[in-house]
This record gives C-alpha cells, sequence and structure tokens, in this order.
C-alpha cells in the first residue's frame, strides 16, 4: 500500500466478487425454491416467507455493495461503516435462508456457507479499512 | 426404521418370506427362499437416512436372516439436508384434546365437514354476515332461500337418517325428504323441532320486503293413521301433553312457494300434518316438502327444462271449445299421451283400460291379441278397438318443449292423423267393414339450441291407424289376429352448423392525393 493512499485493494476486489457471486447465488436460490414448490408439498403460509427474506436480502445488497464501493474508494468511515451495519443484516437474512428455510437442500446449504464466509471476510476487511481511515 | 415392518401382517404368527417379522424364529427363516422386503428406509430424498437392510444368507446351513441398519447417503445435491416444516415429510398425528386446546380443537373440527386449509374458509353460516336486501332480490336455481336469521330449513338426513336442520332449502328445487328425530313424551313441549312455530317464525327475504310463512292448512293425524283436515279457522297449535300422549306434534311440513318468472319470491305457505305420539315412542318419522309454483300458472310437472329429458313424459293437451279466440287456453290437466299398455292375460276385449304413458325417447310397442268369434258385429267391434288402442282421451296437441305453458298456443304441436288400410283382398265392393288393427306414432324431434347444450324439441307427431278387412268367419270357427301399438321417436335434427365470425379484414384507403406532387 501507498503511504498516501489508504483504501484497500483486497476489499475492492472481495467487493466485485461479491456483487457477481451474489447474482448467481440469488437465481439459483430462486430457480430451487421454484423446483421445490414443484417437487415437495410447499403450502403458501410457508412459501411466502422464504420468497420475502430472499427479495429483502437482494434488496438490501444494492446499497450495501455500492455504500461499500464508495466508502472505500472515498476513504470515508462513516459510508463504509454504514454498509457494514447493512452486510449485518444481509448475514441474519443468509443464516434465517441456511437454518430456517422451509426445506434446507445440499445446494442451499453450500451456496449460503459460501454466502456467509464471502460477507465474513468482507466485514474483516472493512473493519480494518475503517481502522486505517480513521487513524 | 428398524422396527417397521411391512410384510407383518398375522399377528403372533410368521409371515411367509418376510423377514424382519419379529414372530419368526430361526427354524421359519430356514425355510425362507427369498426377503419379500429387502430394504425399509425413510424418504429417499433426504441426504443421509437410517435403512434396514434384511438378506437371506442361504449359504449357511440352515440359512440365516442377516439384519443391518445402515446409513443411506443421497448423493444428489439437491436432497434435503433439514426441513422446518413437520408435514413435509410425514403425516401429522392429530393433536390429542387437553383442557386448554379443547375449545379451539372444537372450533375447528366440531362441525359436520372442516376443510383442510386451516381458518381459510368459514362454514358457520351464523357468522355470516346476512346480506344486503337487494342482494336477495332474485334467486337462482338452486340458491338457498334466505331467511331473517339463516336459511329456510329443510330438515333431511345426512348420512344416516337422522334429521339435521342444517339443509337448506335450493330456489326450484323440488325435494322430499323423510328423517327420523328423537322425541320423548315427557319434553315434547320443549323440543323445537314438533313445534309449528319453528318452521314459521322466520319470514323469508326477497326483493324489498319479506314474506312471512302463513299456515295454508293443517291435518290431524289419529295414533291409528287416520287423518282429518281442520278448518283453517284454528290457527297455531302448539304440542302439548295430555293423558301420557303428545298431541300436536310436527309430523311432516310441506312448504309451497310462488315466485315470478323473475326469481322473486312473492308468497310463502306451509301446510302441516300434526300428530300425536304416545308414551313408548323414542322416535318419530318427520316428512318434508318443498314446491316451487310460478305465480299465475298451474303447477304442472315439467318434462324437460326446456327440452325434454329422455324417461319424462310427453305432455299433451286439447284445445277448447272456441279456438282460436285468444282467450281460450289448451288444457292440459291430466292428459297425457298413453299406449295402450299389454296385460299378462293379453285379451284385447277384456283390458281394463290399462295404459302407459309415452316417455320421450323411448320406443315403445304393446299389443294385446283379439279373438274374433263369427258372431261378433263388425262395427261396435271396430270402435272397441279403437277405443282400446287410443284410449279414452286421445289428445289433440302435444308440447313442444318439456316446459311449454298452457298459454303460449305456438308452443303445442297438433297431432296428425293417418288412415292406413291393409287391403288383403284387391278390392271389395262389399260393405266389408274396416277394423283397426294397430295405431303407431311418430314422434319426430330436433335438437335445437346451442351446439354444446341442445334441447330436444317435438316438431311432429303422426298418429297412423292401419285397418284391415274383416273376412266373415264361417259360424263355429274362430280368428285370433294380433292388435299392435307402438311409438317411435325418430331424431330429424339436421347436422349442427357452428358459425365462425369472418376474418377481420384490413381496410386501408390512401387519401386521394397521396401522390401529389407526382400524380
Amino acid at each position: 500500500n501507498n503511504s498516501s493512499q489508504l483504501s484497500s485493494l483486497p476489499l475492492q476486489i472481495l467487493l466485485y466478487v461479491n456483487v457477481i457471486y451474489y447474482i448467481f447465488y440469488f437465481l439459483a436460490t430462486l430457480a430451487m425454491i421454484i423446483y421445490k414448490s414443484q417437487v415437495f408439498s410447499y403450502p403458501d403460509d410457508f412459501l411466502a416467507p422464504d420468497l420475502a427474506v430472499l427479495f429483502v436480502m437482494a434488496v438490501l445488497e444494492v446499497p450495501r455493495s455500492y455504500l461499500g464501493f464508495k466508502g472505500n474508494l472515498t476513504e470515508a468511515e462513516a459510508v463504509l461503516g454504514l454498509s457494514l451495519g447493512l452486510t449485518v443484516g444481509s448475514v441474519v437474512l443468509c443464516v434465517y435462508l441456511l437454518l430456517w428455510q422451509t426445506y434446507v437442500l445440499w445446494a442451499d446449504v453450500l451456496l449460503n456457507a459460501v454466502l456467509l464466509s464471502a460477507y465474513g471476510l468482507e466485514s474483516g476487511l472493512k473493519v480494518t479499512a475503517i481502522a486505517a481511515f480513521v487513524s | 426404521v428398524s422396527r417397521l415392518c411391512v410384510c407383518d401382517l398375522l399377528v403372533a404368527q410368521c409371515d411367509a418370506n418376510c423377514c424382519c417379522d419379529p414372530d419368526c424364529s430361526a427354524q421359519d427363516f430356514s425355510l425362507f427362499t427369498t426377503c419379500s422386503v429387502p430394504v425399509v428406509t425413510g424418504d429417499s430424498q433426504l441426504c443421509s437416512q437410517k435403512a434396514a437392510v434384511y438378506s437371506l444368507d442361504v449359504e449357511a446351513n440352515p440359512p440365516e436372516m442377516i439384519f443391518k441398519l445402515i446409513d443411506q447417503v443421497n448423493p444428489s445435491i439437491f436432497c434435503i439436508h433439514a426441513t422446518n416444516y413437520k408435514e413435509a415429510l410425514y403425516l401429522k398425528s392429530p393433536e390429542i384434546p387437553t383442557p386448554e386446546n379443547f375449545d379451539q380443537l372444537l372450533d375447528k373440527f366440531g362441525g359436520a365437514t372442516f376443510s383442510a386449509e386451516p381458518d381459510s374458509w368459514n362454514l358457520d353460516t351464523d357468522a355470516q354476515n346476512p346480506p344486503e336486501a337487494n342482494e336477495t332480490s332474485r334467486y337462482e336455481y338452486g340458491v338457498p332461500v334466505q331467511t331473517e336469521d339463516a336459511f329456510l330449513r329443510l330438515p333431511s338426513p345426512v348420512v344416516s337418517s337422522w334429521c339435521s336442520d342444517a339443509n337448506p332449502a335450493g330456489f326450484l328445487v323440488n325435494q322430499a325428504t323423510k328423517c327420523i328425530r328423537s322425541v320423548s313424551v315427557e319434553k315434547c313441549d320443549s323440543i323445537q323441532a314438533l313445534s309449528m312455530l319453528f318452521y314459521i317464525n322466520s319470514s323469508i327475504l326477497a326483493s324489498v320486503f319479506q314474506v312471512n310463512i302463513t299456515v295454508q292448512s293443517i291435518i290431524v293425524q289419529s295414533l291409528d293413521g287416520m287423518r282429518t283436515l281442520l278448518s283453517s279457522s284454528e290457527g297455531l297449535r302448539l304440542p302439548m301433553v295430555l293423558d301420557e300422549l303428545c298431541i300436536n306434534a310436527v309430523l311432516g311440513v310441506n312448504y309451497h312457494i310462488t315466485h315470478t318468472d323473475t326469481g322473486e319470491i312473492i308468497e310463502a305457505a306451509a301446510a302441516f300434518v300434526l300428530g300425536a305420539i304416545s308414551k313408548e315412542a323414542l322416535t318419530i318419522e318427520q316428512s318434508f316438502e318443498i314446491s316451487f309454483t310460478q305465480e299465475n300458472t298451474q303447477p304442472v310437472p315439467l318434462s324437460g327444462n326446456p327440452g325434454y329429458v329422455v324417461g319424462l313424459p310427453v305432455r299433451a293437451g286439447f284445445q277448447p271449445q272456441g279456438y282460436p279466440f285468444p282467450a281460450a287456453f289448451l288444457s292440459n290437466k291430466h292428459s297425457q299421451l298413453t299406449i295402450l299398455q299389454s296385460t299378462s292375460t293379453q285379451d284385447c276385449l277384456a283390458a281394463q283400460g290399462a295404459r302407459a304413458p309415452v316417455l320421450f325417447g323411448y320406443n315403445m310397442i304393446s299389443g294385446c291379441r283379439l279373438r274374433i268369434t263369427a258372431a261378433m258385429k263388425c262395427q261396435p267391434l271396430a270402435q272397441t278397438l279403437l277405443d282400446v288402442l287410443k284410449g279414452q282421451s286421445f289428445p289433440e296437441y302435444v308440447a313442444s318443449f318439456g316446459n311449454s305453458q298452457a298459454q303460449d298456443v305456438l308452443d303445442w304441436v297438433p297431432i296428425t292423423q293417418l288412415h292406413i288400410s291393409e287391403q288383403m283382398i284387391p278390392h271389395t265392393l262389399q260393405s266389408s267393414c274396416q277394423i283397426p288393427v294397430s295405431l303407431g306414432i311418430e314422434v319426430k324431434w330436433t335438437k335445437y339450441g346451442s351446439l354444446v347444450n341442445p334441447q330436444a324439441r317435438i316438431v311432429n307427431v303422426t298418429a297412423t291407424i292401419t285397418t284391415t278387412t274383416l273376412k266373415q268367419l264361417p259360424s263355429g270357427r274362430e280368428r285370433i289376429i294380433p292388435i299392435t301399438s307402438s311409438v317411435v321417436f325418430t331424431d330429424i335434427s339436421s347436422p349442427a352448423e357452428p358459425s365462425y365470425k369472418v376474418w377481420p379484414t384490413i381496410n386501408i384507403k390512401l387519401p386521394f392525393d397521396f401522390f401529389y406532387p407526382f400524380v
């Protein structure tokens, strides 16, 4: 790292990768929910919360990623902190989809585990970046 | 999984070739040839589950049964890792009622029926909001007749023969039901279903006003079954206990509802049969009937609405004197198209006049045998045979539709009468008389209306009498000739022509000076 530049390069790379992976994750999970609703008995009372959580997570992802990019590039710790907060929300929703979904398939476990680890790594890098910006 | 055994059908006995049967001993296993149930597993879509594997080791002497409990793994990536929905993979065991959840279970399952979707469909009619007055103005066929509090009840047997008071009467659905009610003479004045008030106290909702149910007549039935019609000034009679009998108990109700042709109810009347219940009787049988009549018409049983229904009698009638004055209507009371009904004696002259109604769509043939002796005179014989064949009142008109009203004269088809004479001898100058030997009624009908719901309509009716000459017999001899009558229904409907709309054409016209200034 150049001494004059505090923005974290690994964080930037991870943010890009996360965005691409999230698009794949969203489409795959949606396809699997559709598959489950056809193959298994999936009453509407149980289908609605699962779909709602997935869509809320998608909606949350957009500001989360944008704020992450912006915060890292402008070296603004408040913005990055906000992104970190949104990441916590996404983590909670991801844990719901991993543990409390109506049907958790093995593929669900894999996708969610990868997403959780990506979020975890991202949060760690953000904390480091915030520490670098503040000091 | 190790305790489940699908082939263990006999209790405390060993089932043949059933390796998982706990009642089988080692000696029984030595007699088996294979295992009919080799594997018992749970749902195979789970990622990992226990499986009980049964196999027979035929190498050993004697053959042994080998039982293994293994973990079966589903290698697919779409196997179910976990579920949070209990009913997904097993049947839900029903809740055991406890004092805490009893009320909630009673609400859900206490009625005669309950739906599979919880809390999404409330069958309790009392909880429904009473409908607005303008919604009840017009009834359609089958819609329950609404009263102030709920529906007009017609108690009927549901599942068993016991009366259920929750059966609503449907509009224009003529019903007659019989059911059993349990009674006790001591409490007979407190049992609601035995009192007249229960059946007439609610008024029917119809258009903007309510129609009260009036008491049309009361018939009192004594204990031995004799019925007396009371004069109408009696008023309400409520059940009461008298000398170990309960009198004035309702044994039957007959509702008559009058409606307009647009479906509004204008009148309702109930005819009661009251009786006495003796002390020993624990149950009584009640009978209920409801019939709907359109105003200003006579209640005539319809043979179809509008087209004839196969199996219902063909309606017929006469034109009264003075037709074609517009005030004269066809009368169709008590007249049907009938043909001779064959009897076991087969003797035409001894026929008691039994006739069978002509049912639409059913070709019929019947007959009898006539014994002619030398002493018989021809002319009276011909007249008698004509009566036998045609009956006492052979109608002149037949209804074109099953629901033709008597006042719509154009809906009635005249019966064409033909005479065919069968000449055995090619012409005699003698005054040999002709006697009718057969009557053939040919009914031509067509399909009328829409392609998907064609209605049967009678177009033409021809009654053909075939006569033959009666040869004079030498005295002492007698002849037997068969007399027949038949009805044939012929379908003369032309093939249906479905009509399709013309494809739309594109009409483009360029304006006159489109190519200005080149033209």
